[in-house]
């Protein structure tokens, strides 16, 4: 960085190891400064340091998981008793034929739809009803509602664990003491939501995730309400305008840019679900209400031996996954000028 | 201030560098791993929750270990409680890393192999063919551990499943002697809960493959046989499948075990260590419970009220008057590929697995010991609550288990678990059956379902 300016030279001892006299030096400093000026290449050496930073962390190990995808690689290539192989997409074909990898997508694929649309429509309403209310009693709700929010995923997954729990959760009491007209069935002392399938497990991390995920659509929705112009709505309701057409004609497209961001996030934290799921179901153990995540996790380090290859390869997909979804909504979206 | 402060913060990350290069120090002063130089300390990884008894026993061990050799008196022994469903993904970190790996570690006796072929175990050949105490194990359970001639672990403790019941229940059920066939089995159950209404008869959670596989022998099947080097899976065999409906039925027709053990191991939801039958057992809900002595201490955890009424008898074969064959479960020992301290690890085995202290902790925890001198001990059939036990530990049976691929067929592909709670949400039995015996027929030769 020192070659920026001129100027940071002075500060650096004389006699410096390579020996070149000073005034050499500092023509060079001052030729490459003007090499930068000319060509605005501050910002860029501004941005290296945390760009050589973020492709350590980050761009490095994404390179090793999609070398890995194409390898056998685990425990025996990393203690050196088997070499290293390439086997081409042998694991990309053997987690396609895995009936299991189909069994946690559409286990991932019907809890995002499920919840992503609940989220949504849960904190659009709460963040349309926080907007009318008073000081006071908005501030409280909004505290509430976001102390669900800032709850940690695993305690509020134990706690769920527990609420739904056969022996004494707070649930499977309550349903049992209600009129049995009322609740479809007297089966439900004892009723193991966690384990018993797919279904009722994900029944319960889907309340679980909405009731975490929808403060933060709340208050952003909040925010957003907040910028659009009270004359507008005014004027509406001047004219006759019901709530739900003032909600349609004029907040809904205000609002737009940040419903099509909500979205987005929703879509890619509800498919990235993972430390609820593996509370909820009790990891290792019941594959059927695996989920992508736990799926991925796994085959890449819980299984006996745990495949860095096979890993890598579902890592991929996953992602490609979610990047066909993400492109795909944003360049409609971007057609349609939401976003212009 | 901020100078000061900022200073404070410089000499600590000095002194932490400095730490940090002190240990890499030391660690590779010790590395020669056959060199005499006794070691600052040993790390030794048990499987399971810290019980007192296990401490004290410990303790005594390393007092020996000090007295018989003494050149390592002033070496440390660190143990580290690792619960089982956990160890996979600890020896991985372990392996990966390079890092925070035991120099011993306790292995359940299904894992050496696949553990050993990961690489992860010394080989200790040499190291028991002299020891004194070797020639006393029992074969097949040393066999366990050898690959290709190669000894990577040594059998330190075993066990059987039976059936665990109460004496009172059983008398004021009018059952005078434990069941020995099926039926029995099923009419005992019954009666149980006719006698104590709102129990359940036997528990049968569904992720519960070591019970399970005494059904399938128990009709006379086979989960999977070696032919001409290859494994041949039998699951859909008529035996196997006999035995797998016993189970499932015990459930869907006899309604003997409640719903909620679907899914479940015997000791709650997979990964948490109670809340499933046996704690309903503990509490008196559940009348009978499959699970080995060694169970006695969590139970006790639970509750002490019934304690002097448990006693047990060997899970029953579909028409007597032998027991099933019971799952020859156990855990071996086995000296960490990658420990510095390979000398000392290997001697503190030997000390840990001597028949005395062997034998020592495997009656305080319920355990049988693998020295074919210590098993005709007259004290495992006088106790009640062993006897059952004992007679099942008579009658006992580990293959495939012990095959190398049987933790990816097990412990993650989960084929077994997975097939009976299909079975008992219902569904197909032909199907789900054949399906499972396909995966894993592929799994154990291939390592792979597909």
């Amino acid at each position: 960085m020192a070659g920026i300016s001129g100027q940071a030279h002075a500060v650096l001892p004389a006699g410096l190891p390579d020996g070149l006299p000073g005034g050499g030096k500092a023509g060079r400093a001052f030729r490459a400064g003007a090499f930068i000026r000319r060509h605005k290449l501050a910002p860029y050496l501004l941005l290296t340091p945390a760009l050589v930073g973020i492709a350590l962390v980050l761009l490095w190990p994404l390179v090793q998981v999609v070398i890995f995808s194409f390898q056998n690689y685990g425990i025996p290539q990393i203690t050196g008793v088997a070499p290293t192989q390439w086997v081409g997409l042998a694991n990309f074909t053997s987690t396609f034929k895995d009936s299991e990898f189909w069994l946690s997508l559409r286990n991932t694929v019907m809890l995002a739809i499920v919840v992503v649309p609940a989220t949504l429509v849960a904190g659009t309403i709460v963040g349309l009803l926080l907007n009318r209310l008073g000081k006071k009693m908005a501030a409280f709700v909004s505290t509430a509602a976001l102390m669900a929010w800032a709850t940690p995923p695993i305690s509020a997954a134990v706690l769920f664990y527990w609420l739904v729990n056969p022996d004494g959760g707070v649930v499977d009491w309550t349903l049992s003491k209600l009129p049995h007209w009322l609740v479809g069935s007297n089966n439900w002392a004892q009723y193991n939501w966690t384990t018993t399938g797919a279904f009722q497990a994900y029944v319960v991390i889907a309340v679980l995730v909405v009731w975490q995920a929808f403060p933060f659509i709340a208050v952003s929705v909040l925010a957003g309400l907040k910028t659009i112009p009270t004359e507008l709505l005014e004027a509406a309701r001047v004219d006759g305008a019901s709530p739900w057409r003032v909600f349609w004609k004029i907040t809904y497209p205000m609002l737009k840019p940040i419903f099509l961001v909500l979205l987005l996030l929703s879509v890619i934290w509800d498919f990235n679900i993972f430390g609820q799921s593996y509370i909820i179901t009790g990891f290792p153990g019941n594959q059927n209400e695996y989920n992508l995540s736990l799926y991925l996790y796994d085959k890449a380090f819980a299984s006996l031996p745990p495949s860095y290859g096979l890993g890598g390869a579902i890592a991929l997909i996953f992602a490609l996954i979610l990047l066909v979804i993400t492109v795909g909504y944003v360049r409609s979206s971007v057609r349609q000028g939401a976003l212009a | 201030m901020t100078f000061t402060r900022s200073a404070a913060a410089l000499g600590m990350a000095v002194a932490l560098a400095g730490t940090a290069a002190g240990i890499a120090g030391c660690g590779s002063s010790t590395s020669p791993a056959s060199g005499p130089a006794a070691p600052a300390k040993l790390v030794v990884w048990r499987m399971g929750a810290s019980v007192p008894s296990q401490v004290t026993w410990m303790n005594g061990v390393v007092a020996q270990w000090h007295k018989k050799f003494p050149q390592y008196k002033s070496t440390k022994v660190v143990v580290d409680w690792i619960p089982w469903g956990n160890r996979t993904t600890d020896w991985t970190n372990a392996l990966t890393s390079g890092k925070g790996g035991p120099d011993i570690t306790e292995l359940g006796n299904t894992d050496t192999p696949g553990v050993a072929a990961e690489g992860a175990l010394a080989n200790i050949t040499s190291d028991v063919k002299a020891w004194s105490n070797g020639s006393d194990i029992i074969p097949g359970n040393l066999a366990n551990d050898t690959i290709s001639g190669q000894n990577y672990a040594v059998p330190w403790f075993g066990g059987v499943r039976g059936i665990w019941y109460n004496k009172d229940q059983f008398a004021k059920a009018g059952i005078s002697s434990a069941p020995t066939t099926w039926a029995e089995l099923v009419s005992d159950a019954k009666a149980l809960m006719k006698a104590y209404p709102g129990t359940y008869g036997l528990g049968a959670p569904s992720d519960y493959t070591n019970a399970i596989v005494s059904f399938i022998w128990g009709a006379g099947g086979q989960v999977a046989v070696q032919q001409g080097g290859k494994w041949v899976a039998q699951l859909n065999s008529p035996q196997s499948e006999a035995g797998l409906k016993f189970y499932a039925d015990l459930l869907l027709t006899e309604h003997v075990s409640p719903a909620k053990y679907i899914g479940e191991t015997e000791l709650g939801t997979p990964g948490a260590t109670s809340g499933g039958s046996d704690e309903d057992f503990a509490k008196g809900t559940l009348d009978m419970y499959i699970d080995g002595p060694w169970a006695e201490s969590s139970l006790e955890a639970v509750s002490k009220a019934n304690e002097a009424q448990w006693a047990s008898f060997p899970i029953p074969s579909e028409n007597g008057p032998n027991p099933a064959p019971a799952f020859a479960g156990g855990s071996d020992l086995g000296v960490w590929a990658k420990s510095a301290n390979k000398t000392a690890a290997w001697d503190l085995v030997s000390v840990m697995d001597s028949p005395a202290n062997a034998t020592t902790f495997a009656n305080s925890q319920g355990f049988f010991p693998e020295f074919t001198s210590q098993l005709s001990n007259p004290g495992y059939a006088s106790s009640p609550l062993l006897s059952g036990f004992a007679k099942a530990a008579g009658y006992t049976q580990i293959s495939p288990l012990n095959s190398k691929n049987w933790g990816t067929a097990d412990a993650t592909d989960e084929i077994i678990p997975d097939m009976m709670k299909s079975l008992m949400q219902g569904a197909n039995f032909a199907a789900t059956v054949n399906k499972a015996n396909t995966e894993l027929q592929n799994v154990l030769n291939t390592g792979s379902e597909t």
